[in-house]
């Protein structure tokens, strides 16, 4: 235990301080202490050892100022104290250690940060900008903390396991038969291969719009991209994948460089088509359909002969009818789907990731039940499902035997078999 | 923590069967973990408590309630101010509020102190004792004299704290627990606490966080060494903008060692970073003016108030009196101030002087429009709000028809009344306007001239045979429509809509142009106020005069916000301080 030692009697705390020969102890991380300190007392103290009796009688009455003087007079004994070393400092130190104390006070800012991200603090406009962005940086070193301790400690069981299986093996040898190699997820890859460039070939159409780049911030768009790469993948391990097409997807703008950046050499062998052309240039107008949550026209079916464009934008900014606008300048069909009509909405907007969206076409291709497709709204946005009646049921279908089904030939939409750019 | 699940577990049944427990469940999680302590027979009383506490909040509404109605009672001889609930009046939208009746009950913060905080300094072995008692996650000393700090101990009891923390700790305090012990002696003004705890940090740490900082300079601009608080300003400054509340008690400080030019030089450099001043430091300077007499400063003073006036800033009840009192102390001058109210003609009731007019000059209103046309009608998008030809459609079919005199904004007014058939509800508006004789524009939806229940053809034929109509598309907006067609008629003409149009100031550029749009909304926009359809529909009447400080040289009339009164960003005052010079 750490003895602090209140002499009473004559002499003033302060000098006998230098008297005071505390007690070493491995201090816990959480103990907040400046490190100037730490460094100075273990330097200067001598490793003796405390007889222990004296701590066990300790005074009736903590003196409600000696702290003080201890805390005031260790730095005396020092000498000249560091406050006076540096006047002119760079503003990267500066602000480093002002993050040092922010953490000191328990705020949440980062252990350690790099040059880099010192210079993202400092280059923040305002306080709470710089707070925020240090609160990103704090949660971002928790998560990678928390992973490295879950890595090690499975790490650890499965050396445990091997171990355990080695002794075991030695025991019985046994001779198996399999009719397969282990080559299962190579196998898949091979297999999504060949549905995504049967896609390619007569696959329904799927437009992802990437004429966003000028309404987000960067943060925006890397969570755009990372939506992308995750509907990317739905599509791909799908039963019937769509032919995605990423349009008005300029070469070196700010996606492109995303893309690449996440899928390296993949990027060229993805099977999906890749182009600056906008989707007017590609398809016919009247079979375009884009989907925007700010649309006057629901959603009713899902149409097997239309081609549906997903603007692939993060709005955190709440810039509304931004894709509404995008689609009326082109005078394009718009739609929206039927959330009031099939949840009980709460809280949340009606904007789906576009990973969501992803999920929710999919499924209504395959099996054309909105109750189905809308289990990938996430739960937390809506408290129930509601119940449609027999009646609006009828009407619905109704509709749908309503429309005529211009069916445009179905090759002609499909002209590219494999991902190109389009010139 | 456990207890309270255990808690829970427990009583499934209760949960279940007590809607209004599933509700509130974040916040009963925490009552309950307070009661269950006592045990299970604790359980109803809780229920009973949590009752009463529901009434108790309407009771105090209640209360609320009266004493505005008995506020009222006691003004009604100014009748412009406490009849009329004007639009833009400050509490008006307090009161429109406390009509809706789904107005939800503030839940109580929830409570979670186990440990009776200690009112005298304790031993070591009791900090020992109650620290055994602590169970929760953070570090007992870190936690205990945060609650310390937030109920405001005594410093012994905090100090008795630290002593024994730095007892355990080779005498070591921690950061958190010295800036908490900070704020506790700066809360209860011990100064030479103060600067002790100053000494330490200014031996131990480098360098400082701001919410430090703020407590320094806090606590030192009281003493002798008020000087440092600027050194301390300083440090702030190396890697943040430092608060307008750092400036204020650096400012104050100033002020209260009468040095008089820094207090100024920090004024300016404040108003230099573009932040707002406090109203409390521009009071500073006025209650601080009293005992100067300078020319000079006079002038900064009066500096200050054209400040108020160009930021559309109001002072507070006590800072007008701080200005009454300061004006009422300038020698030779003889000024006399007065609390009073403006009538509606706009003229003052203590000294009869008119008010600036509510109207826009020329050239703020033609700057107005361009702003309003490029910034919320085009927007940068015209397909945002609407579609170029339905502008093109637009603009030729304002120019061609005569300037009007009122725009109403068809669907805003033909919902006012809920229980009342939309299109009868506009009939109405517009008949009774166009017997005034009074060109009409009614701006619409498509929408609204097919046939539905709500809107009736025959009753649509009538409303365009009186006014003029413009029909946008259903997706497009209304509203800046209804804003170009009013300032493209010009200075006389009146809009007609319930709506704040907040959103639209928004879409404007600066705060200087959204002051100019709140000051032309203000002069412009007429709203129902009558609750009875088929009775004669009345408008809310137009201030005729400008809310805003302003002087004619040998007079100033200030606008101030009562401290009673809970006025909204979108409103403004309706006291006035009224001074004028004796001749």
């Amino acid at each position: 235990m750490p003895i602090f030692l209140k002499m009473s009697g004559s002499i003033t705390l302060r000098s006998c301080a230098r008297y005071l020969v505390p007690f070493i102890i491995p201090r816990k991380r959480s103990v907040l202490c400046s490190a100037i300190l730490q460094r100075y007392m273990s330097s200067k103290i001598p490793g003796v050892s405390y007889p222990k009796t004296e701590s066990t009688s300790p005074p009736e009455q903590l003196g409600l100022d000696g702290w003080k003087i201890t805390m005031k007079s260790s730095v005396q004994e020092e000498g000249v104290s560091p406050v006076s070393s540096s006047k002119d400092e760079d503003p990267l130190a500066a602000i480093r250690e002002l993050i040092e104390m922010w953490r000191l006070l328990g705020k949440e800012v980062p252990e350690h940060i790099s040059e880099e991200e010192l210079k993202t603090t400092m280059e923040c406009v305002s306080k709470s900008s710089k707070k925020k962005y240090l609160k990103y940086l704090y949660i971002k070193e928790k998560k990678k903390k928390a992973n490295q301790i879950k890595k090690e400690r499975k790490a650890a069981t499965r050396e445990k396991a091997i171990r355990e299986q080695l002794l075991e093996t030695t025991k019985e040898d046994k001779q198996q038969n399999f009719l397969f190699l282990r080559l299962w997820d190579r196998n898949m890859d091979i297999a999504m291969g060949w549905k995504g460039a049967q896609a390619m070939q007569f696959g329904q159409p799927l437009v992802f719009d990437m004429d966003y780049d000028n309404y987000m911030k960067p943060k925006e768009l890397q969570n755009t991209v990372s939506q992308l790469l995750e509907s990317e993948g739905c599509n791909r391990r799908d039963v019937d994948p769509f032919h995605l097409y990423f349009c008005n997807l300029k070469i070196d703008g700010a996606y492109h460089k995303e893309l690449v950046k996440h899928y390296r050499e993949k990027w060229d062998k993805l099977l999906l088509t890749a182009t600056e052309k906008s989707h007017v240039d590609l398809f016919p107008k009247d079979s375009l359909i884009y989907l925007t949550a700010d649309s006057p026209n629901v959603m009713t079916t899902f149409k097997h002969d239309k081609i549906y464009i997903v603007g692939s934008f993060v709005d955190k900014a709440m810039q509304t009818g931004t894709s509404l606008a995008k689609a009326k300048r082109l005078k394009l069909a718009t739609e929206r789907l039927p959330l009031d009509r099939y949840l009980q909405w709460d809280t949340g907007t009606k904007n789906l990731t576009l990973d969501q969206m992803m999920r929710i076409l999919l499924c209504l291709k395959n099996t054309g039940s909105w109750e189905e497709a809308l289990k990938f709204v996430p739960r937390r946005k809506y408290s129930g499902c509601l119940e449609i009646s027999q009646h609006s049921q009828e009407l619905v279908n109704g509709l749908k035997k309503s429309k005529t089904f211009n069916s445009s030939p179905k090759g002609s939409l499909n002209i590219h078999t494999q991902k190109r750019w389009l010139k | 923590m456990t207890l309270c699940f255990t808690g829970i577990r427990s009583f499934p049944k209760l949960w279940k069967s007590n809607p209004y427990l599933g509700l509130s469940l974040g916040h009963s999680y925490f009552s309950l973990f307070l009661k269950d302590r006592y045990g299970i027979r604790e359980q109803q009383k809780w229920f009973s408590l949590k009752a009463v506490s529901a009434q108790n909040t309407k009771a105090v509404n209640l209360l609320v309630a009266k004493s505005r109605c008995v506020r009222k009672g006691d003004k009604g001889s100014n009748k412009e101010v406490s009849s009329d609930s004007h639009l833009f009046a400050a509490g008006a939208a307090r009161k429109r509020s406390q009509m809706n009746p789904l107005r939800e009950d503030h839940a109580l913060p929830p409570v979670r102190n186990t440990i009776q905080l200690p009112t005298k300094p304790l031993t070591s072995e009791e900090w020992d004792k109650l620290k055994e008692n602590f169970k929760g996650k953070a570090n007992f000393a870190s936690w205990i004299i945060s609650q310390m700090a937030h109920s405001r101990s005594s410093i012994d009891v905090a100090k008795s704290l630290l002593a024994w923390v730095a007892a355990k700790n080779n005498g070591i305090v921690g950061y958190d627990l010295l800036v908490r012990y900070l704020y506790l002696c700066v809360f209860h003004k011990q100064t030479s606490e103060v600067i002790d705890v100053y000494e330490i940090m200014k031996a131990r740490y480098k360098r400082l966080e701001p919410g430090a900082y703020t407590l320094l300079i806090q606590g030192l601009v009281r003493s002798d060494r008020w000087k440092e608080a600027l050194l301390l300003l300083e440090d702030v400054k190396k890697v943040l903008i430092p608060s307008v509340r750092n400036y204020n008690d650096c400012i104050e400080g100033a002020l209260l060692h009468q040095d008089v030019s820094l207090a100024w030089n920090l004024y300016q450099e404040l108003l230099g970073r573009d932040l707002t001043p406090m109203l409390k430091t521009l009071k500073a300077f006025f209650d601080f003016g009293k005992n100067v007499k300078d020319e000079q400063y006079s002038n900064k003073l009066l500096d200050i108030l054209l400040y108020l006036r160009n930021n559309h800033l109001y002072p507070e009840e006590s800072f007008a009196h701080s200005i009454k009192t300061w004006f009422e102390s300038v020698p030779g001058e003889q000024w006399k101030g007065q609390f009073t109210t403006i009538k509606e003609s706009g003229q003052c009731s203590g000294c009869g002087k008119t008010m600036e007019s509510i109207h826009l000059s020329p050239e703020e209103y033609e700057f107005l429009k361009g702003e309003i046309m490029r910034d919320v009608i085009d927007g940068g998008d015209q397909y945002k709000k609407t579609t170029p030809q339905e502008l093109k459609r637009f603009q030729s079919f304002v120019k061609c028809c005569p300037p009007f005199d009122i725009v109403i904004d068809g669907l805003n007014v033909a919902k006012t009344f809920p229980k009342v058939r939309e299109s009868q509800v506009l009939l109405d508006v517009v008949s009774q306007l166009a017997k005034q004789n009074l060109q009409l524009l009614v701006l619409g939806r498509k929408h609204m001239l097919t046939q539905h229940s709500r809107w009736r053809k025959d009753e649509m034929k009538k409303v365009q045979k009186q006014a003029s109509c413009f029909f946008a598309d259903n997706i497009s907006e209304d509203d800046p429509f209804l804003l170009y067609a009013t300032l493209h008629s010009g200075n006389h003409c009146k809009f007609i809509t319930k709506d704040l149009m907040r959103d639209h100031k928004a879409c404007l550029r600066d705060a200087k142009t959204q002051r100019l749009f709140f000051k032309w909304q203000q002069g412009h926009q007429l709203a129902i106020v009558n609750r009875l359809t088929r009775s004669k529909i009345t408008f809310q009447h137009i201030p005729s005069y400008n809310t805003v400080v302003q002087t004619t040289g040998d007079s100033w009339h200030i606008p101030y916000d009562e401290d009673t009164v809970e006025r909204y960003s979108y409103e403004v005052p309706t006291k006035w301080l009224c001074l004028h010079r004796k001749t």
